[in-house]
């Protein structure tokens, strides 16, 4: 075998792609029978190979990188650069969701009253769970952080603990905002009001619950001892993921929760 | 409310509204439904003062003019029900 004389990574032919085109296609099709046609078929078959596609695919990456050492410095400049594209596209998708909001709530129609909440809509008092959720969220912020540094310089109980506390901080967001969808009085299909609302808020949660996994990967393989205090990508851009997430989070409280209230 | 025989103009004074620098723009949905809740409004007040209802008059003739019919067909339904979403 000829041995390579630069530092790129020349990726193996996988099937994963391929299944994760057709996953997403199944997907898309599974939402569109189910909105439509209220069955459930397709998009429990697009789900499933949806996730059977990601742990392969992302397995296979942990398998080239930690134990086969592909990741090189130029290939995690690539990651990085990869990484961020990704939050920046994110950061579009929940541009649309503000755009909507906004549309609909800086001028209301006279359809609402002429105001905003609408007439009729009681919002969530944002100075009770929402702002607890504020709370908890930013000090997600600080422990991750604390995590970080503690991974960088090796101390491995603190980055333990950190990453742990980051965790559960994340699911009791997640807990919080289900128990909040409870409480409230509107609903996404009774008007404007709570199609902007659950459309972002449920939006973010989607990817609180992406980043509390994405953290939990981490956790599990730190435990295995895949990072080392100058090589852990895959931390890195769950923090980042995260931070993201919570400043979204930060937009969606100011205007959605309480300037929207 | 004005009876609907006082709400109708004398015959051949069907005025265009005269231009209302709140609503500059070429699209004059607010205007239309604002002058529907002045209307609705002044109403309202000069019950409660007791006195003649006849001021409103002017409010009445704009939005008249300017709302689709079947928009404020819509809207005195929805007053009557109690489901009117404006202030009034």
């Amino acid at each position: 075998m000829t041995h390579q004389t630069h530092a790129y990574h020349m990726v193996n032919p996988s099937p994963w792609p391929l299944t994760g085109a057709f996953s997403a296609l199944l997907l898309t099709s599974g939402l569109v029978m189910w909105f439509h046609y209220n069955s459930i078929t397709l998009l429990t078959l697009g789900l499933l190979t949806n996730i059977l596609t990601m742990y392969q695919w992302w397995r296979d990456v942990i398998r080239e990188g930690t134990y086969q050492g592909h990741h090189t410095p130029i290939v995690q400049k690539g990651l990085r650069y990869g990484m961020i594209l990704f939050i920046v596209s994110e950061v579009f998708f929940f541009a649309g969701f503000f755009w909507a909001f906004y549309h609909s709530s800086l001028v209301p129609t006279h359809d609402l009253g002429g105001c905003w909440p609408p007439t009729g809509i009681s919002p969530l008092n944002p100075l009770e769970v929402p702002l607890l959720n504020t709370s908890v969220l930013l000090a997600s912020g600080v422990s991750i952080t604390w995590a970080h540094h503690s991974l960088m310089e090796g101390k491995r109980n603190h980055m333990n603990q950190a990453l742990l506390i980051t965790i559960m901080l994340g699911l009791y967001f997640t807990i919080l905002q289900a128990s909040e969808y409870f409480e409230t009085s509107f609903s996404i299909s009774d008007g404007i009001y709570g199609s902007t609302f659950f459309m972002a808020t449920g939006f973010h949660g989607l990817h609180v619950i992406i980043g509390s996994t994405f953290l939990i990967v981490c956790l599990l393989r730190q435990l295995k001892f895949h990072f080392t205090s100058k090589h852990h990508f895959g931390f890195e851009a769950a923090a980042w993921y995260w931070h993201f997430v919570d400043v979204v989070w930060l937009f969606l409280y100011v205007s959605i929760y309480w300037w929207g209230s | 409310m004005l009876g609907v025989q006082a709400q109708k103009p004398p015959p051949g004074q069907w005025t265009t509204p005269p231009f209302d620098p709140r609503f500059p723009n070429q699209n004059q949905t607010r205007n239309c439904y604002q002058n529907f809740l002045d209307y609705h409004r002044c109403v309202k007040t000069m019950n409660r003062r007791g006195k003649s209802t006849q001021p409103c008059e002017y409010y009445f003739r704009v939005f008249h003019s300017l709302c689709p019919i079947s928009w404020v067909q819509r809207w005195n339904e929805q007053i009557k029900q109690g489901t009117f979403p404006g202030k009034i």
